[in-house]
């Protein structure tokens, strides 16, 4: 008896473990896909979901259809005020809800209900059209899948000239502090701190977006605006929002229905003007100088002579270069760095390669454009970690010259050789497949000297008819060259074969390919994609491309399997 | 010491210097260097790829296979088609329409460094070359097990062939044995195929990541994939648009069946035992049964 107890218990266990080892084989589980979300047409209405508060949602977010109830409300002689707050100033604080509740789930979601749903049972009471006191009738299952976003909306300054010149017309005189206020953190007073002075105009930004590194004095006030909640969203929204109802009225009895929007869309269009559109457009003045003379004390370098003015309808904002406050750059940053500047030295704010704010920066996006990179694409960025740069290089900027910046002479080709500077080379690195290709030499030099004039920068930079050669004989080093007055051919540095020693060494073949094609790419040119644009067919073309075969292993093979199946 | 121990020492020391000099310290050299310890790949950079099919035709000319035509007109028809392998086409190149324009393709066996194919393989004809090819040997019974196991659906089968076989790219292992470079490798005009050691193309890749970031994006395809593999690619979009599974996982496929396969012997022999064991308890009860009423 005790032997078939072991017997039956073993064979239990093992068949047990025999299907658990199978299932584990095969019961790999296939990953859950997370559920589509579908974007929403705004429309004016608004996503109530608060994730922030609730994390994941018991119960589907709610899409508030902002402007039914702006209509309905007005309807019942109500405003803004029915829902959102008022401070004491008499000014609209676009929250919800009205009354001041903790942050927390419960206290949200209290508030949330007392608020629309009272509403909706006294207008009900009032035997009024209303809307749903049931929870699916807000909170639809289908709302789950959904998304609505506003696209930002953007103040430029275009915008700006025109609230300039309206609210100058409504005030009689220039006065910024309709909207421009900046915050004296020394004022013990709070309610005292708010001031405006001319001359002090800044980008909202600067003190309302918050988690950016910023300068002590800055970190100072944008606590203080983060303590009061007032992010640029809910800052814009107060300031714009109150004007804009104020004199809507007005503008409505003149029958102008479009001044001073408040709905949702009208703003947050989606739709933004480029750096061109906006060139004409006159920048604010704010007493800057047209031509500053940047001259650091103590540098080793002589000074640059800035052209402010052109430059600053370069970019769409201020604040694409003025990054941290509408101030000189040598505010924060000094030859060694100091805390306001992050630690940054003024060489390194200049000169940064992939700084958004730098010269350098900027200039090397520029040189990502189409008609620029063709060239640039291969010619490696220069910056202050560039070793030996050209003396030219620099001095272009650092010309040490006050007030002064003259435009050089647009680049010609008249003065090129006939004799050195060939018309048309010929190369025949494929000559066996092909009639060999007829580079147009001279044509593509005229056409980069017309590419470089036709841009302001380029003509700035590219003082000598050399830098245009260096665009595909790169890697020539000037002072080798100044005796010869060639510079050095593709076959001087690039095998016909490949180098066994290193075969990642470009050869020949796909120098020619690699430059012609990468430059034909970069600046987006329709011509000379084909193969056949530059490689004529060739008569009695061979048909073999490589030298050696592998039929030595394809042979055996068939031998062998004949000798398997055809024993005889 | 002796004399004879000290013409030693001096021998030695002059053959090392006189080695020395010869195996320079720096570039690994491709051909001349080659180690049997190192897997050989080709790192293939996608944004260099301009789809001009010269690969597929040396492919076809060093495998003895029909020589496709590649002429312009010829190749824009081709290369509308997204294409497999074939039996007769080693290497194809395939064409993706993405949002930083076309990107062509190349694509043949990814040579992994622990081959689905080489492990499913009944009769060891396919095999992972201890220097990373994974080659065909003419043993092949057909079965198609390797096409089965294989990630990247690459080895394909002779349908029309009256004794058919495998067929796939075996990374040119005889040219690679006489120090050549793979066919394709050889005549890619714009240099996409790199061939060397996998840890130098590797490198190489990670290079040309490092020096344009904005180009690349950063992740090279084979790296880590199915336990690494020695054809590496890289990519300026994500590899899911240009046709490159991201599903793969980085276990090697061989792994997923060892388990199971040794599980195989085990049950061979406990089964009976079990089915014994069963056996004997419920013909045991039977018998007490049986007692028990007569």
């Amino acid at each position: 008896m005790n032997r078939k107890l072991i017997f039956t218990g073993v064979s239990i266990i093992y068949i047990i473990l025999l299907i658990y080892g199978l299932t584990t084989v095969y019961s790999v589980g296939n990953p859950v896909l997370p559920k589509k979300v579908e974007g929403l047409k705004p429309e004016n209405k608004i996503s109530i979901a608060h994730t922030e508060i609730f994390g994941k949602l018991e119960r589907p977010q709610v899409i508030f259809n902002h402007k039914k109830h702006e209509e309905s409300l007005k309807k019942d002689n109500e405003g803004c005020n029915t829902c959102h707050p008022v401070n004491k100033e008499d000014v609209i604080l676009f929250d919800f809800p009205k009354k001041d509740t903790k942050k927390d789930k419960t206290s949200v979601m209290n508030a949330y209900h007392d608020e629309c749903m009272d509403c909706h049972k006294k207008k009900a009471r009032e035997n009024k059209k209303t809307g749903p006191v049931v929870c699916a009738d807000c909170h639809g299952k289908e709302l789950s899948s959904v998304k609505i976003q506003y696209p930002v909306f953007e103040f430029n300054f275009e915008y700006h000239e025109k609230h300039v010149k309206k609210l100058k017309e409504k005030i009689g005189k220039d006065d910024c502090g309709q909207c421009h206020h900046s915050y004296d953190i020394n004022e013990e007073d709070e309610s005292l701190a708010l001031v405006y002075e001319k001359g002090t105009e800044e980008s909202c930004y600067y003190c309302h977006e918050f988690g950016k590194k910023r300068g002590p004095e800055l970190t100072a006030i944008t606590k203080v605006a983060e303590k009061k909640g007032l992010t640029i969203r809910k800052a814009s929204h107060q300031q714009c929002l109150n004007c804009h109802l104020k004199y809507q009225q007005e503008y409505l009895k003149k029958g102008e229905k479009d001044a001073c929007p408040t709905e949702c869309v009208k703003c947050h269009t989606g739709k933004y003007k480029t750096v061109a559109e906006l060139e004409k457009v006159p920048r604010p003045d704010r007493d800057q100088k047209d031509k500053p003379f940047i001259n650091i004390e103590n540098s080793k370098m002589k000074g640059v002579t800035f052209d402010h003015k052109s430059h600053e309808t370069y970019s769409k904002t201020c604040r694409s270069c003025h990054h941290e406050t509408l101030n000189a750059c040598n505010t924060c940053h000094n030859l060694t760095g100091k805390p306001e500047g992050n630690g940054i030295n003024v060489a390194n704010a200049y000169h940064h390669m992939f700084s958004e704010h730098s010269c350098s920066g900027c200039h090397n996006k520029k040189k990502e454009e189409k008609k620029c990179a063709g060239c640039h694409h291969t010619i490696p960025a220069m910056d202050v970690e560039t070793m030996n740069p050209k003396k030219e290089s620099c001095a272009a900027c650092h010309s040490g010259k006050k007030d002064q910046l003259a435009m050089p002479k647009p680049l010609s080709t008249a003065g090129l050789d006939q004799q050195k500077v060939k018309k048309v080379v010929e190369i025949k690195v494929l000559e066996k497949e092909f009639e060999p290709s007829k580079f147009p030499h001279r044509d593509i030099i005229d056409k980069l000297v017309k590419v470089s004039n036709d841009s302001k920068m380029a003509t700035y930079f590219h003082r000598n008819i050399q830098t245009l050669c260096d665009g595909c004989h790169h890697r020539s080093i000037s002072e080798a060259e100044a005796q010869k007055d060639t510079p050095p051919n593709c076959k001087n540095c690039h095998m016909t074969s490949y180098d066994r020693q290193n075969l990642n060494k470009t050869r020949l073949l796909s120098a020619y390919h690699r430059q012609c094609l990468g430059c034909h790419e970069k600046m987006e040119l329709e011509k000379g994609r084909k193969c056949t644009e530059c490689h004529k067919e060739k008569k009695g073309r061979p048909t073999e491309i490589t030298q050696m075969k592998n039929q030595n292993v394809v042979k055996q093979n068939t031998e062998t399997i004949i000798n398997v199946w055809r024993p005889e | 010491m002796d004399r004879r121990n000290f013409l030693k020492i001096i021998g030695s020391g002059v053959a090392g210097a006189a080695t020395g000099n010869l195996l320079r310290p720096g570039r690994a050299s491709a051909s001349e260097g080659r180690s049997a310890k190192e897997l050989y790949g080709i790192l293939v950079d996608t944004t260099r790829c301009i789809g001009c099919r010269r690969c597929e035709k040396a492919c076809a000319e060093v495998n003895g296979l029909s020589v496709p035509d590649i002429s312009e007109s010829k190749n824009e028809s081709v290369l509308k088609n997204m294409r497999k392998t074939s039996d007769t086409e080693y290497t194809i190149i395939n064409s993706y329409k993405t949002d930083k324009g076309t990107i062509f393709v190349p694509k043949r066996c990814m040579h992994c460094n622990q081959p689905g194919c080489a492990a499913a393989c009944l009769v060891k004809a396919m095999k992972k070359r201890p220097t990373g090819q994974v080659t065909w040997d003419s043993n092949c019974i057909g079965c198609r097990l390797c096409m089965i196991s294989c990630p990247f659906d690459i080895p394909k089968f002779e349908y029309s062939k009256a004794m058919p076989r495998i067929q796939k790219c075996n990374l040119c292992y005889d040219r690679y044995n006489k120090g050549e470079l793979p066919g394709c490798v050889e005549v890619c005009p714009t240099q996409a195929l790199m061939f060397g050691s996998r840890r130098q193309i590797l490198e190489e890749g990670k290079r040309r990541i490092a020096v344009n970031p904005d180009k690349y994006v950063d992740h090279i395809y084979g790296e880590y994939e199915v336990g690494g593999t020695s054809h590496l690619y890289l990519s300026s979009v994500p590899f899911e648009q240009i046709g490159f599974r991201k599903d793969l996982g980085t276990r090697p496929y061989p792994e997923y069946s060892t388990g199971f396969l040794y599980a195989v012997p085990f049950i061979f022999v406990l089964w009976p035992i079990a089915m014994l064991g069963i056996n004997r308890a419920t013909k045991g009860n039977g018998k007490g049964k049986e007692e028990h009423h007569g």
